[in-house]
């Protein structure tokens, strides 16, 4: 019979296979069409753990305001920025609202500022008083040129992690780690390199470093927009940051992330870890082994009485130039961001402080958390969010971040073979060489 | 080589054995990570014992992402664009083979050229076009780009460039008309290069990545590649599910080259090695 | 019976057949392609915002130390690419060619297996391959060698590019076997056994039997993995988690296009890269060409 068919379609076995299976599948497309999107707002975020509070919230936010649908998607980072791209050079299917997270956030700073894909907040917040309710360093990152982007939907203050059994054990008094100098000192007494390290620092990944950075009033870029990757405040850091992580005299190591980090957690190899609000729910989840053994503690100081703390990661949610209603879109952002209702169970559920001071009060961030050894988690992270640094952007973040990665890597590399003779000489050299390259796309800039 | 001595023959047949083994440790790999529980995936170097075997991967996937959908869609469009690609291609590559006309050299230049550039050059003025063509965000967005497979035309250009010259005007004679010689005379005869060029339009399809990753925005939409890659952004840690994914991702084209392993590979030469 | 429709038919059936063709190429290609050297005289933000630039955009490529990255990884990569993997796919074609034809099958299909994977899929497996400690990759090499379990593959950047050679070598060396091995069974034997009665060792029968007689697929081959290798960007894009890797150590041309396009959002820059790529690649394949003698005139 098959034959009979060939004679009809002479392609042949193979494509009458395709055929029949592409059919198969059209059958089954037509039967299950695409869900008409029928919501009068979109918002896009690219985390899981944003995406599921907010799907849940939806219906208080439809039944207070109805005849509004809004709907929740969940889109992997890298889609947004490539799907974001695309849909504004095209002009189209842009949603209402967009997550972006802050090293993406500057790159969408480009171009003229009244061409910016998202609108200015600055009267939504003024109108709302909103603006003196926020930790207002955490605007920074989404400021451009005058106008405020982006809501910022965390603060993430950084504290350290710590083994708190273990540290009992080496007699480590954690209340008297007050400055880097103290916790220096006892990390290079009890590290041993290849079993056991004082901290988890990475050689290569910015991330680590740039937290040093921000705690010392460095950045990447200041307020105007100027590039300060290369200052003397850098060049400091980096002088201090090195030895830590290369070297003779090194307490910190880096394995990557996943499995592996958890293994050296329990088995103890990291004794300590950076760690802001968002990391210690994963660590929660992911090494649950470890409950009632961890606890928090500030970061040790600069020099005493400074800043006890710093930053690491963030997201802002924007409201696009191609959103209809703004204001119905405000009203989202309100419900998601600062209902108050809502902030405590999501505090629960994901331990990140929200930017919104009132907050902050809520018994919620008040609990006692077994997995610390009791420590009121929120009440840690509240105190020290004030003092969170500030961070500016610039569309070139980006590269500017990787380029630092860049310059850590080698001056590391340089610290091993040459140790100090000739590395101030060096890092100088090398730190500057980037932030020249950095400066080399800003003059291309023509905005 | 026709005479060789019985050690020769033994270390040839160990030789090509170790490399078939390096060659193979990762899909081996790929199918114990499949079939492992949730501990198991590092716990056990290749296969977990086999009262472990546990598909708890294969359902982890299914429910936290609509991979069957993806799958679905996947087939649609890689089949659709098949068919489309074999009609044009083929008859594209008949009328290069068996036709002089004006314009014939000229067109086999642009068709060299083309595979030479960089698809990502022409992707955001195409994703602008596609926009005003309302085709954004759909199936067809996907398959009318790709409508001709040039390497394809050249596969068929070669392959019809043997068939006999009477065939077709004794064909001709008998009163078809081009399109008829097409039908019943050269497809039936082209049928091993047909399977090979199946294969290799079924595999770009399938395998296409960046395209449709910037085309489609609703999930419902994806195929496996985007779906996947959302995976590794999303579901990074869960590595049991997304090997079960890559798994079931590379099963069809794995089958359907099992069928037609000896027409791809006489197809696949024949350009080489005769041109 | 000859009739005018039968006629007309007869004359314009080619033109009609290869209209298809003709058409899909000047909407999807020669339109986007003009409009994408428009562009590359163009810095843009969006469809509002462009600046002519004129050549600017092109001058700033070469002293642009990322695109220089860029190039740099990519021609290591071809490079590899070409000097690696292709004598071991020709190595394992002279094995199969000689073996008996009853494993061959077998075989063939074993070394081109990895070859249907495409880049996404393989990147995503071989993401978790390369794994420091736990991945199978170090725990192999540390059976073996004793090699120390958490090398970083992915996090160390001068790891990375060796990486994804060894990757891409997994996956292309079956293709090009068939080529070569296709190539080696259309080799007259009789040749081989007139140089085994004048007493040439199997080293002379390659150089003066094999490799002229591969010559052509040979040339086939190797411009062919040059043109694919120097468009290399879903490969590292995958395994990297859509970055570039640790200092860039991951960026290639293609994806460098990538985020200058559609990350950044200049578009007009990203249209110089790729032309500087198509130029670049059209170039070294005319060279290739030449410098192996073959340029045949079709028809």
């Amino acid at each position: 019979m098959i034959n009979r068919f060939e004679d009809y379609f002479p392609f042949g076995k193979a494509p009458i296979l395709i055929l029949i299976i592409t059919l198969l599948a059209g059958i089954f497309l037509a039967f299950n069409p695409v869900e008409k999107n029928t919501a009068s707002l979109r918002l896009w975020t690219f985390a899981r753990n944003h995406a599921v509070p907010y799907q849940k919230a939806t219906p208080a936010f439809e039944a207070k305001h109805p005849g509004v649908r809004l709907d929740v998607q969940l889109v992997h980072g890298e889609a947004v920025t490539s799907r974001l791209r695309a849909a504004f050079w095209a002009d189209l299917d842009v949603p209402d609202l967009v997550e972006v997270e802050i090293s993406r956030a500057g790159s969408f700073f480009r171009g003229p500022v009244d061409q910016v894909g998202f609108i200015d907040l600055i009267p939504f917040l003024r109108a709302s008083g909103m603006d003196d309710r926020i930790v207002k360093a955490r605007l920074a990152p989404y400021t451009n040129r005058g106008r405020i982007f982006g809501l910022p939907h965390d603060v993430h203050p950084v504290m350290l992690a710590y083994r708190r059994d273990l540290f009992e054990e080496a007699g480590i008094d954690v209340e008297s780690l007050e400055s880097w100098e103290d916790f220096i000192r006892e990390g290079q007494r009890l590290t041993r390199p290849g079993e056991r390290y004082m901290i988890e620092l990475s050689d290569n990944n910015p991330g680590h470093f740039e937290m040093f950075l921000f705690q010392r009033n460095g950045g990447y870029f200041d307020a105007n927009g100027e590039l300060i990757m290369d200052d003397e405040i850098a060049l400091e850091t980096l002088k201090f940051f090195i030895p830590l992580v290369a070297g003779p005299r090194r307490i910190g190591s880096d394995l990557g992330s996943g499995r592996v980090f958890t293994q050296a957690i329990e088995t103890g190899y990291f004794l300590s870890f950076i760690c802001p609000d968002w990391r210690s729910k994963l660590v929660e989840t992911d090494i649950p082994r470890m409950a009632g053994k961890m606890a928090l503690m500030p970061l040790p100081a600069v020099m005493p009485g400074g800043r006890r703390t710093s930053t690491w990661g963030g997201t802002m949610l924007g409201i696009t130039s191609a959103c209809a209603d703004p204001e119905m879109a405000w009203e989202v952002a309100m419900h998601m961001y600062f209902d108050k209702e809502q902030l405590a169970e999501r505090f629960r559920e994901t331990n990140i402080l929200p930017p919104f001071k009132d907050a902050w009060e809520l018994p919620a961030f008040r609990e006692p958390r077994s997995y610390w050894s009791n420590q009121s988690l929120g009440k840690l992270y509240a105190e020290l969010a004030e003092q969170v640094p500030p961070q500016y952007t610039s569309p070139l973040i980006e590269t500017a971040k990787t380029k630092m990665g860049g310059v850590i890597s080698s001056c590391a590399a340089y610290y091993r073979e040459h140790g100090e003779e000739g590395f101030d000489a060096f890092s100088r050299a090398r730190l500057k060489e980037a932030g020249d390259e950095i400066r080399q796309y800003i003059r291309r800039n023509p905005y | 080589m026709l005479r060789k001595a019985p050690w020769q023959k033994i270390l040839l047949y160990a030789l090509l054995s170790w490399c078939s083994v390096l060659v193979l440790i990762p899909m081996v790999w790929l199918i114990a990570a499949v079939l492992k529980g949730p501990d198991d995936l590092f716990h056990y170097l290749f296969f977990a014992p086999l009262q472990r075997f546990s598909l708890y991967n294969c359902r982890q996937l299914f429910t936290q992402i609509p991979y069957l959908r993806f799958m679905i869609n996947s087939f649609f469009v890689a089949g659709c664009t098949v068919m489309v690609q074999l009609f044009f291609s083929s008859l594209g590559g008949f009328a290069l083979a068996k036709y002089s006309f004006r314009g014939k050299k000229p067109i086999m230049v642009l068709m060299l050229g083309t595979m030479m550039i960089p698809a990502q050059v022409l992707l955001a003025p195409m994703y602008e076009l596609i926009y005003r063509m309302g085709l954004v965000d759909s199936y067809l967005g996907l398959i009318v780009p790709g409508a001709v497979n040039v390497f394809g035309m050249f596969l068929f250009r070669q392959s019809m460039l043997d068939l006999p010259d009477d065939l077709l005007q004794a064909g001709r004679i008998d009163g078809c008309t081009e399109l008829r010689l097409y039908w019943n005379i050269v497809l039936p005869v082209s049928r091993p290069m047909i399977g090979a060029f199946c294969l290799i339009a079924f595999m770009g399809s399938w395998n296409n990545f960046l395209w449709p990753q910037i085309v489609l925005h609703t999930q419902g939409r994806f195929t496996l590649p985007i779906g996947l890659n959302q995976m590794v952004g999303l579901y990074a840690q869960d590595y049991g599910a997304m090997m079960a994914g890559t798994f079931l991702a590379v099963l069809p084209v794995v089958i359907l080259f099992f069928l037609l392993q000896k027409e791809f590979i006489s197809g696949l030469t024949a350009g080489a090695v005769k041109g | 019976m000859k009739t005018l429709f039968f006629r007309l038919q007869h004359r314009y059936a080619p033109y009609i057949f290869v209209a298809p063709f003709v058409i899909l190429f000047l909407t999807f290609t020669l339109y986007p392609l003009v409009k994408s050297i428009l562009l590359s005289f163009y810095i843009t933000n969006g469809p509002q915002s462009q600046v002519f630039v004129g050549l600017a955009n092109f001058r700033f490529l070469w002293t642009d130390p990322a695109f220089h990255k860029a190039v740099w990884n990519t021609c290591l990569y071809a490079f590899c690419s070409v000097f690696l993997q292709l004598p071991a796919s020709l190595g394992l074609a002279m094995l199969l060619n000689s073996a008996l034809v009853r494993g061959r099958n077998f075989f063939r299909f074993a070394f081109f297996s990895p070859h249907l994977v495409g880049q996404v899929f393989v990147a995503v497996l071989f993401s978790v391959i390369f794994i420091p400690k736990f991945g199978l990759l170090n725990r192999v090499l540390h059976f073996l060698f004793e090699v120390p379990v958490d090398i970083k593959w992915l996090g160390n950047p001068n790891l990375v590019m060796p990486a994804m050679v060894l990757t891409s070598l997994w996956m292309y060396v079956g293709f090009n076997m068939i080529y070569f091995l296709a190539a080696l069974q259309a080799v007259d034997r009789e040749l081989y056994e007139a140089s085994m009665v004048d007493g040439a060792g199997p080293f002379r029968q390659f150089l003066h039997i094999t490799l002229p007689g591969i010559r052509s697929v040979a040339v086939f081959v190797i411009v062919l993995s040059t043109i694919g290798s120097f468009q290399l960007f879903e490969l590292p894009y995958v395994m990297l988690n859509n970055t570039a890797g640790p200092d860039d150590a991951g960026l290639t041309v293609v994806m460098y296009l990538y985020q200058n396009g559609f990350v950044s959002g200049d578009l007009g820059y990203a249209s110089a890269i790729g032309w500087s790529l198509a130029f670049g690649v059209l170039l070294i394949s005319l060279i290739q060409m030449r410098l192996s003698g073959t340029w045949k005139t079709e028809d």
